[in-house]
């Protein structure tokens, strides 16, 4: 795409020290051009990954026919419960079919239990966007606050610090996390309970303390992410011209910081958070089965264990469009926090 | 290659490591001194002592054969995976540089996906649908590590493919395989080799997720994962218990992201000087 950068302000001096700003006239069709690209882009990633989802299913030769009639079945009885539910048309037919329920919110039901998966799911996403919601909380303040330190004061003890742990943490899985933190602040310590989930409408102090260990366990790895990238993406910041030219006119360093570096440098920290959301959705796997949460992640283990189709096909959809929406976000707030990035599409 | 690992103390430190946990997978299994399986009801959660130096777990099974047992698997599973994901990443993405928009619009979109869906959720569900099987897993984990390959070698092959040298061996009649050989391989081998220790990291961290879920290799079958789910439930009786099994997952991973880290910094790896001393 084209977006002209001439004209406007070269003879300004805060044009020159300052990264070029879009015009303002191109906002509307660049806008319009956002939503296209977007939609281009997540559309097809969507289709393909639904379908995926939906071929898992169709490959696995389970069918409900097994689960409801037992062992006992006769083959003709397997084959009119499957012409009952349709499983006897081609795949691609079924899954147009099944997705035309997925967008209009309706995942089937559980083929044990005959229960509603989208209503299961969503007595379950409240547990798990907790954990994961605190998690990403974590994650960001936390790996902001070392990134930008470790950037700031380049080559200190803290620098070596933050490098050091994240070298450490990047090699440390959540699960043996999670279970370093219950053998201490469970078993040793005897702060928290090890296990359970309580709403926060009925008890919001449990409810935070129950939630803080997995939201731990599941952030670190994105805490020590976050703060490299960062620390790397800044750090380049610094060795622009443009900062070179902020300190000349005297700026003060925190201005330089937040209104030149950062904006700039954080970039790649914003993309890895991006990357990260898919691990915080799909962490909630392990952590909800250590920390004994009857949340989202489980309820799809739980799913595939016992051959429930419907409810792994549901929870994996939910969880693509989680993900999809917070990768929308980031790249929205990618593109809002850095001009140069809208010229470069 | 190996030199440049050890230019770096990280990398040399990794390396030890790397090859410590490898020999005990390889000779652990006759090292053992009893049997990984065998029960044994006068000792269960017992404490280190003579006959168990790692003591026992809840059914009196002795820890450091365990231990030894699991090794192996968990390590053999982790490098099957990185195998699979090697095939499923690097080949489409060389046919992503080489075949034409299509086919680089349908991988792309393809890898996009791979990377949308949440993981373990996914290594979960296609494990448990397709049978709950060692080799079932390894092939969800290799689908799920396959994009980290895809990226990188496409990332090193793309330059190279629209680059003057290349167009003039087309030009002087080279054949796609010699192009392929010649040019492109050395530029995309030093990225791949990065990412190929990087992702053994990270295989054997989704497969200790999935052990310890149990799903993959089911208990009784020995793995570090699948122990560190059993140490769990007798924290109470056993609060160091899952100390060991942690620390070899914790280990084996860190060496992995060491020498990934030592290889990129390398100095010496470079394609570029190989490419120069032959032309």
């Amino acid at each position: 795409m084209t977006v002209s950068v001439a004209g406007t302000g070269w003879d300004t001096a805060a044009a020159v020290a300052r990264p070029a700003r879009p015009r303002r006239i191109g906002a509307l069709g660049a806008a319009a051009r956002w939503l296209l690209r977007t939609v281009a882009l997540t559309v097809p990633v969507f289709l393909f990954a639904t379908f995926l989802t939906f071929l898992l299913g169709a490959v696995s030769g389970l069918s409900p026919a097994g689960l409801l009639l037992g062992d006992s079945a006769t083959p003709a009885d397997v084959a009119r419960v499957r012409a009952e539910l349709g499983l006897d048309r081609p795949v691609l037919v079924q899954y147009v079919d099944w997705l035309a329920h997925v967008v209009r919110g309706d995942l089937g039901s559980s083929w044990l239990n005959g229960v509603s998966v989208s209503s299961q799911i969503g007595d379950r996403l409240a547990v798990s966007l907790s954990v994961a919601g605190f998690a990403l909380l974590i994650a960001v303040v936390v790996g902001t606050l070392l990134g930008v330190g470790a950037a700031v004061w380049r080559g200190s003890l803290f620098d070596r610090a933050v490098t050091g742990f994240c070298s450490v943490v990047s090699a440390l899985p959540p699960f043996v996390v999670a279970v370093a933190l219950i053998v201490v602040f469970s078993v040793l310590l005897g702060w928290v309970p090890s296990a359970g989930y309580v709403p926060f409408a009925q008890d919001p102090g449990m409810w935070l303390a129950l939630i803080t260990l997995p939201a731990i366990a599941l952030s670190l790895d994105a805490v020590a992410d976050i703060a490299r990238q960062l620390r790397t993406g800044l750090a380049g910041a610094y060795q622009e011209n443009y900062v070179l030219g902020a300190v000349v006119r005297g700026l003060s360093p925190r201005r330089i910081l937040l209104v030149h570096v950062l904006r700039n440098g954080a970039g790649p920290a914003l993309s890895v958070l991006g990357l990260r959301i898919p691990m915080l959705v799909g962490g909630a796997v392990v952590t909800e089965s250590i920390f004994g949460m009857s949340g989202f992640g489980r309820f799809a283990a739980d799913g595939a264990l016992r051959g429930d189709v419907p409810v792994v096909q549901g929870t994996l959809v939910v969880a693509i469009v989680v993900v999809l929406a917070a990768n929308l976000v980031v790249d929205t707030l990618l593109l809002r926090l850095r001009p140069a990035a809208r010229r470069r599409s | 290659m190996l030199r440049s690992v050890f230019a770096s103390r990280t990398g040399t430190v990794s390396v030890v490591v790397l090859a410590f946990v490898a020999l005990l997978a390889v000779v652990g299994p006759w090292l053992a001194p009893h049997d990984p399986l065998l029960q044994d009801p006068r000792a269960i959660l017992a404490g280190p002592s003579a006959a168990h130096w790692l003591g026992t777990d809840n059914v009196g099974r002795d820890v450091l054969s365990r231990l030894l047992a699991g090794s192996t698997l968990s390590l053999v599973a982790a490098l099957e995976a990185v195998a699979v994901g090697l095939v499923l990443g690097v080949v489409p993405a060389l046919l992503s540089v080489h075949l034409g928009r299509a086919v680089e619009w349908l991988s792309l979109r393809l890898m996009e996906a791979l990377v949308t869906l949440p993981f373990l959720v996914f290594a979960v569900a296609m494990t448990a649908l397709l049978g709950n099987g060692l080799q079932q897993a390894m092939l969800a984990v290799g689908v799920l590590v396959a994009p980290g390959f895809y990226r990188v070698t496409r990332a090193a092959a793309l330059p190279v493919a629209t680059a003057q040298y290349v167009e003039a061996a087309v030009l002087a009649g080279a054949s796609p395989w010699t192009v392929l050989r010649r040019h492109i391989w050395p530029k995309v081998v030093p990225a791949v080799a990065v990412s190929t220790a990087s992702l053994l990291g990270a295989s054997l961290v989704i497969v200790s997720s999935l052990t310890f879920l149990g799903i993959g290799i089911t208990p009784p079958t020995p793995t570090w994962g699948g122990m560190l789910a059993t140490d769990l439930q007798y924290l109470f009786q056993r609060p160091f218990g899952p100390f060991v099994p942690a620390l070899l997952i914790v280990a084996t991973v860190w060496a992995c992201n060491g020498i990934a880290d030592a290889l990129r910094d390398a100095p010496t790896f470079s394609a570029e000087r190989k490419v120069a001393a032959r032309v």
